[in-house]
């Protein structure tokens, strides 16, 4: 039932098919790890007879009503590095530090379809060829031989073709990281996302046929969570509004259901990488969007975490993206088009709260909650004056806060900032002032949100603040785990 | 006092009654961002969310069958 595969390169991967049976596709499985992965997975454990809950969902509803016999049963290959071994009379993994959990980089499920055998997998980024620098990651529960695994990392599965296509495979993937990530969210499996995409149940082959983006996006209603659709403008790649909103999103930890009409293709989008930081010397205002290198995608045609530029290249780019849904939770009212638009004017408060020069300075949005906005200062006290923590602390924000940085070119280099607005997510789009707080090191905006949209004197006031001896402070990046390559 | 008005009384402070060192702002210094605001943001925000929920409407028959 359990077969140890010892790998002294990649190469060995070839190695699969004497280990697993041609229904499982094992050669084209062996070439796909041997692709993507690193040199740093140096044993897989071959686990048989698995019973996988999304290929069952699948088995029981098409599969098992087919004149050709499938199996019921999955194969589950699991990844670890050279410090790993495996009794196999005793079954036992061990190693040397015995903190196996350590040592662990995740697994893929094998079904038993012939065609498309790659199912539900969570990989560490960290094992993958090229994988970009942050990634939206979840922990993934692990139970093998009994023992209690855990891996951080963003589902993935290969279509099944004659079931489902790609949009439902990436419907999948978001939604089972969200209940991974968010205790709210129930798990939906394979199966279920097939009948939530449409009013009735569309039975047989009929789904393979192709999803609409309207049909994702009713997955997403259907899930508990409160999409938004966002399509790229007439100007194509030159709407860069739509790609500042792509990466806004992604950088709030959200990934996204992202097409390509001319492809009609749909990927997630589940990370990113800056590019190095360069000191241009041009003046101009510049966004977060103009700093990214790649972004990381759940694509599956490929091993999770594909690596795309922004612009040019195979198989294709982020500027090929021209929709994307994000599967937001409710009260994020003040949509990312209003931020995009709102950031530039704040500005014109800059010699209030003493801004970087608008031409040399770079913003970045993104949204948050007001919790881990109070957690990202109370870990790092000393950045802040104590009168600006307790603005903080006890400002009564709503749950979601957009949040606004800027900072200069060498700020950004470094991972700082010079300034930072908080933005109220529930804001209405006609609002003048909807900001909770605007400040920079020496001096903050406070907004009253009761009485600000009455009368903007009284619902502001200044507080001037000292700068604790800190040239800028941290940017908060929090949401995305960095992968740590091996 | 009772414990229950002292309570309410508490909770009927204004946020900025909870912090220290708050100053008014002089209204000439928002004046620029206002007129931005009213003249130019909130219209063209107004302005794009429209044109965004018209290309979300058109682009919600995109067949995607890869």
């Amino acid at each position: 039932m359990y077969t140890w595969m010892p790998l002294s390169s990649r190469a060995d991967l070839a190695q699969l098919p004497k280990h697993i049976s041609g229904e499982y596709a094992p050669e084209h499985v062996a070439k796909r790890l041997a692709d993507g992965m690193s040199e740093a997975v140096k044993g897989v454990l071959i686990e048989r007879n698995y019973v996988d809950k999304d290929y069952r969902s699948t088995y029981y509803n098409f599969y098992a009503k087919k004149g050709q016999h499938y199996r019921a049963d999955c194969v589950r290959l699991h990844f670890f590095d050279q410090t790993v071994s495996f009794d196999e009379k005793a079954l036992k993994l061990g190693c040397p530090d015995n903190r196996l959990p350590d040592h662990y980089f995740g697994y893929m499920v094998l079904r038993p379809t012939g065609i498309a055998t790659i199912g539900r997998s969570i990989v560490s980024p960290d094992v993958r060829s090229g994988a970009s620098r942050f990634i939206i990651s979840a922990d993934h529960k692990v139970h093998l031989l009994g023992y209690k695994l855990t891996v951080q990392g963003f589902p993935s599965m290969d279509q099944h073709i004659d079931i489902s296509v790609c949009a439902h495979a990436a419907c999948w993937s978001i939604l089972r990281h969200y209940s991974e990530r968010y205790s709210i969210y129930r798990e939906f499996l394979t199966h279920d996302i097939t009948l939530m995409a449409q009013q009735f149940n569309p039975g047989g082959l009929v789904p393979s046929k192709g999803l609409e983006v309207s049909h994702a996006e009713r997955v997403f209603q259907e899930a508990g969570t409160f999409p938004v659709h966002v399509a790229r403008g007439k100007s194509g790649k030159d709407d860069l509004s739509f790609y500042r909103q792509l990466i806004a999103y992604v950088e709030s930890g959200f990934p996204l259901f992202a097409a390509m009409h001319s492809r009609g293709h749909a990927i997630a989008v589940v990370g990113y990488e800056w590019r190095a930081p360069v000191n241009t010397g041009v003046p101009g205002m510049r966004y977060a969007w103009d700093e990214v290198r790649s972004v990381a995608v759940v694509d599956d045609n490929h091993l999770p975490y594909l690596s795309i530029p922004v612009s040019g290249g195979a198989p294709y780019c982020a500027e090929d993206i021209d929709a994307f849904i994000v599967a937001l939770p409710e009260k994020v009212f003040y949509p990312a088009d209003a931020v995009d638009r709102l950031a530039p004017a704040l500005f014109k408060l800059g010699a209030v709260v003493g801004l970087p020069p608008k031409d040399k300075t770079i913003i970045r949005y993104f949204i948050t909650t007001g919790s881990a906005l109070r957690r990202f200062v109370r870990d790092r006290e000393s950045e802040f004056d104590p009168k600006l923590i307790q603005t903080i602390m006890t400002l009564p924000f709503a749950q979601f806060v957009w949040v606004v940085e800027f900072s200069t070119e060498a700020q950004w280099a470094v991972g700082q900032i010079a300034a930072r607005a908080i933005v109220d997510a529930t804001a209405s789009l006609r609002e003048v002032m909807p900001l909770w707080l605007f400040h920079s090191r020496t001096q903050a905006l406070i907004f009253d949100r009761q009485t600000v949209s009455l009368d903007l004197q009284t619902g502001m006031r200044g507080l001037k603040v000292s700068d604790m001896g800190h040239t800028a402070f941290t940017r908060m990046a929090q949401n995305l785990r960095p992968t740590q390559t091996k | 006092m009772s414990k229950d008005k002292q309570k309410d009384k508490a909770e009927d402070k204004k946020v900025f009654d909870l912090i220290e060192g708050l100053t008014p702002i002089d209204p000439k210094a928002l004046a620029d961002f206002k007129q931005e605001m009213t003249q130019e943001v909130i219209p063209e925000i107004v302005k794009v969310v429209e044109e965004r929920r018209m290309l979300a409407a058109e682009s919600r028959h995109w067949q995607l069958k890869c």
